[in-house]
């Protein structure tokens, strides 16, 4: 991977919807953490960048149990500022091109390895399969042209990559960054987030057949 | 832009004071002390002038040498000869007993002073406060960075533009985890950020 590149994993929220009362990084799919996973996958990115808040100090030390040289970015507003505001101060101080990923976020370890590769902005999207998604449109060529809460032609789930000089502070959601730049590349992944317990369980079955443990 | 470093575990690998303390036999004293430092039953300032009323009857030119041999981060140090005129040391040290360590990172450097007579400290008269030093640099209309890892750093974080808490000899005051934007732990990865900031 391009040394010029960063990634940004957003670990700062309280995972309220989940209910397990812990940070979504901390939450343990299949006997291993998700922070613990997502190290792994990113093993060999230099400039590995870790926002926390809330559980700081939980997420700090599970992650020294694997690597020393991350650096990690507080969001101090976690409660009430989104992703948006979370992936703005890990990136703001890093490399050109930042990658974002939600500490939610397990990705088909075959596809992190494309989306380490592109060396470009872009946009991942997936099938839907959430009750309470955001959509994405795309055109013919797989560019994605919108983003809606409505319809659309996949789920918006993240990761994304954007160019230094198009950040801006924004305290919402991180494709609010994202949108004033479309159309954008996109590229389709093997991707789900874990918001709910629902999600949770669903998704530690998916997984066991991914061979990551 | 400046980069303000606090000096002990912080530039330096090892702890200072115990190296001084093991050296004049006096590790139970100043043992105490730094324990009720830690604590909170002595607050900082207190704790300094006890200090420097223990180990200011010992040789200046002798503990000044000592300093001077104390291992240092050798990226860290790169960094600040490379960039000697954004690099500032700050420490709450006294300078007779920490010029010479200094004097080998070539950049400017603020200390705690005092009066030496017959190469013992006779006269504690200034104790720095490092939150001085940005808010001069800031005064002048610098965007301060400061990196340290103790306590006593808390206020110049709080007052600077950018501030790192480093892990690097041992886990920074928790007290920093409230008020810091970055905590590194990784010499590399925060030579690394340095260089992202310049």
């Amino acid at each position: 991977m391009s040394s010029t590149k960063s990634v940004v994993i957003s670990c700062a929220g309280i995972g309220s919807r989940l209910g397990l009362g812990l940070t979504k990084a901390l939450v343990k799919i299949n006997g291993e953490s998700l922070i613990a996973h997502q190290l792994r996958l990113f093993k060999n990115v230099e400039d590995l960048r870790i926002v926390v808040g809330f559980q700081a100090n939980e997420i700090i030390e599970e992650v020294l149990r694997y690597r020393s040289d991350v650096t990690f970015i507080f969001n101090h507003h976690y409660f009430e500022t989104k992703t948006g505001a979370s992936f703005y101060l890990g990136a703001k101080h890093a490399n050109n091109f930042i990658i974002e990923w939600d500490g939610d976020l397990l990705v088909h370890p075959d596809d992190v390895n494309k989306i380490l590769s592109v060396e470009d902005e872009f946009i991942c999207y997936s099938d839907i399969t959430s009750d309470d998604a955001v959509y994405v449109k795309t055109d013919e060529y797989g560019y994605v042209t919108e983003f809606s809460r409505k319809e659309g032609d996949f789920e918006w789930t993240g990761p994304a990559c954007i160019n230094k000089k198009h950040l801006f502070y924004c305290t919402q959601n991180v494709y609010n960054m994202f949108e004033p730049y479309l159309p954008m590349k996109g590229i389709k992944i093997r991707a789900y987030d874990i918001d709910t317990y629902d999600d949770y369980l669903r998704v530690s079955e998916i997984v066991k057949s991914w061979k990551l443990w | 832009m400046k980069f303000l470093f606090d000096l002990d575990g912080t530039v330096s690998s090892e702890e200072t004071l115990p190296i001084i303390a093991s050296h004049f036999n006096i590790e139970d004293q100043i043992t105490a002390l730094t324990m009720e430092t830690v604590k909170g039953n002595i607050p900082f300032i207190e704790s300094f002038i006890r200090r420097v009323n223990i180990l200011g009857t010992y040789s200046v030119t002798e503990i000044a040498e000592l300093l001077n041999h104390v291992n240092v981060y050798p990226l860290i140090t790169d960094f600040i000869k490379t960039h000697k005129k954004e690099c500032i040391i700050v420490t709450g040290n006294l300078e007779c007993w920490c010029q010479k360590l200094t004097s080998r990172f070539d950049c400017e450097s603020y200390f705690s002073q005092c009066i030496v007579e017959d190469d013992k400290v006779i006269k504690l008269t200034s104790i720095l406060r490092k939150e001085q030093i940005v808010d001069k640099y800031r005064a002048l209309g610098e965007t301060i960075v400061f990196i340290g890892d103790g306590n006593n750093d808390l206020e110049a974080m709080r007052h600077a533009d950018i501030s790192i808490a480093t892990g690097l000899t041992h886990r920074p005051a928790r007290s920093l985890y409230a008020i810091a934007d970055y905590i590194i732990f990784n010499e590399k990865a925060l030579c690394r950020q340095l260089n992202q900031l310049l």
